[in-house]
């Protein structure tokens, strides 16, 4: 073989490990089998291009591109100001409705941070390529701690002011606490006294004797009776004094006659 | 005391010149082949012939040894990783970056010098003693266009495709590696690789060799200009030509990936 032939092939099987390299790096990708898919984020915590794309936790694409949109509104009017551009492989593509959730995560030892998309309900209809959906912003921890580093710090600053109060307060709940616990001591002390367990004990029948007295009067005879007391008392209402002096005199003549 | 001091301050003076006087040779030098490199006749045939003695000629050597190295790498990281962390998952990923950014292109060049640089400088230099050059100059041929740029242009392109062979064979010989000994599958492997590796260092990889390749026959030619008579004049000549190339490989290392740093 000549020299110029094998430099010749030389060059060619370099060309050919370059290509190899770009295809495994994902720089080309000639048998390209994804769609892509826009999410809008106010926040993406840590995202880059070329972060791997999960659904249901399985690698399906990776984010393409990262634009800030500042003008963009969505549909319902809110503004979303950061555009994420992935690629989710064609397998995938049918999971993800439009219902589906965008979360961006955290994996690994390293903190990588990953896009994950919840599988939508079979109901809601298919994503078109291309189309713009709004992500869930991630929490952001360092808010999260701020915050709860500056609620820490009220609190603390509580604490300080009224340190007098709270121990005498502190205290006074302390000597409740002993004044109950004599009380206590003093009540069961009581319960065990002869006479009081009779006084108890009488009291407890007359309030069963009580019960039924209250249960008879409001029985049906009693109720009958009370009619029976008010028409004589209405009946009654008609006699004035004389007549009934006049009555009883009658009746009195009458009696001393028998 | 006195006299020693006396005889100091004149050997510094000395060495002074001296090396003024070869930093402006060498710049002289740079110079006429950066000129050179431009001017035709462009001497396509002997830069093939230069490139098969640079390239294919060293290319099982270089992908045997740097097969070697990076096994030795992906194994000497994953038990340091297990050592440290006691996790070596990442292993392919940073092993790979270390090979993709440095293995590769470093020990491609160190090797070239070693085999070509050598043998530039001895061909020159016997060429220098035997008067052949000063015969080249008689028959109206300019010895840098001659000799210096068929080798130059060759032992770039050379060092370039060597680098990219040998990044692909290292890359492969360590998956190979991490498939018996460590237990990643080649999908792993693959994965780990391509959260740390992006394209950039595969460029930087490149731009790293060429960088080599160009220091190692406009060192091994300048240093076969100047050799001095004899068969011991070529000998001392060669050494030279390997060892300054070698340390300069080795700094302009250091400068270019502290340059490429600013990139990520």
């Amino acid at each position: 073989m000549k020299s110029e032939t094998k430099v010749g092939l030389l060059f060619l099987g370099s060309v050919l490990v370059v290509v190899l390299f770009s295809y495994y790096l994902g720089v080309l990708s000639p048998f390209s089998d994804s769609h892509t898919l826009n999410i809008m984020y106010n926040y993406a915590g840590g995202i880059e291009e070329g972060s791997p794309v999960r659904v249901m936790g399985i690698k399906v694409g990776k984010v393409r591109k990262i634009d800030f949109d500042p003008g963009f509104k969505m549909p319902s009017g809110e503004e979303v100001k950061l555009r994420i551009s992935i690629s989710v492989e064609k397998k995938a593509w049918d999971s993800i409705r439009k219902d589906s959730k965008y979360f961006i995560n955290l994996a690994g030892v390293i903190g990588e941070k990953f896009l994950e998309i919840s599988p939508g309900s079979l109901e809601a209809s298919a994503l078109t390529p291309g189309e713009t959906v709004r992500g869930e912003d991630p929490p952001r921890i360092d808010q999260l701690i701020s915050q709860s580093y500056g609620l820490a710090g009220k609190f603390l600053e509580i604490m300080n002011k009224n340190e007098g109060s709270l121990t005498s307060t502190i205290a006074q709940i302390d000597k409740l606490i002993t004044n109950i616990n004599r009380t206590l001591v003093l009540v069961d002390r009581t319960s065990k006294n002869p006479d009081i367990a009779r006084l108890i004990d009488n009291a407890v029948k007359m309030s069963d004797d009580l019960t039924y007295l209250t249960r008879n009067l409001r029985s049906k005879k009693a109720e009958d009776s009370y009619e029976l007391v008010h028409k004589l008392l209405f009946r009654l209402e008609g006699l004035d004094g004389p007549a009934i002096k006049k009555f009883f005199q009658e009746e009195g003549v009458k009696a001393r006659l028998f | 005391m006195g006299s020693a001091l006396l005889n100091l301050i004149p050997s510094l003076g000395r060495s002074v010149i001296q090396t003024q006087g070869l930093l402006s040779e060498i710049s002289a030098f740079l110079f006429e082949v950066f000129k050179e490199i431009f001017r035709p006749p462009f001497r396509v045939r002997e830069t093939i012939k230069q490139l098969h003695f640079v390239a294919n000629e060293s290319l099982i050597i270089i992908l045997v040894c740097v097969c070697f190295a990076a096994m030795v790498t992906i194994l000497e990281s994953s038990f340091h990783m297990k050592l440290v962390i006691q996790n070596d998952s990442m292993v392919p990923g940073f092993a790979a970056m270390l090979i993709l950014r440095e293995l590769g292109a470093v020990v491609t060049a160190l090797l070239l010098t070693s085999r070509v640089g050598a043998g530039f400088t001895a061909e020159v230099g016997l060429m220098k003693i035997t008067e052949q050059i000063d015969a080249l100059r008689m028959i109206g041929l300019r010895p840098i266009h001659f000799l210096v740029v068929p080798r130059l242009i060759a032992c770039i392109l050379g060092a370039v495709f060597l680098t990219i062979f040998a990044n692909g064979i290292c890359l492969y010989s360590a998956m190979l590696v991490s498939e018996i000994y460590l237990g990643f599958t080649p999908a792993t492997f693959l994965l780990a690789m391509n959260r740390f590796v992006e394209m950039q260092d595969f460029w930087f990889s490149l731009i790293k060799a060429a960088v080599f390749g160009a220091l190692i026959p406009l060192v091994s030619c300048f240093v076969g200009f100047r050799t001095q008579a004899g068969a011991e004049g070529v000998g001392s000549a060669t050494t030279k030509s390997v060892v300054t190339s070698s340390i300069g490989i080795i700094i302009f290392d250091f400068v270019l990936s502290y340059l490429f740093s600013f990139f990520y």
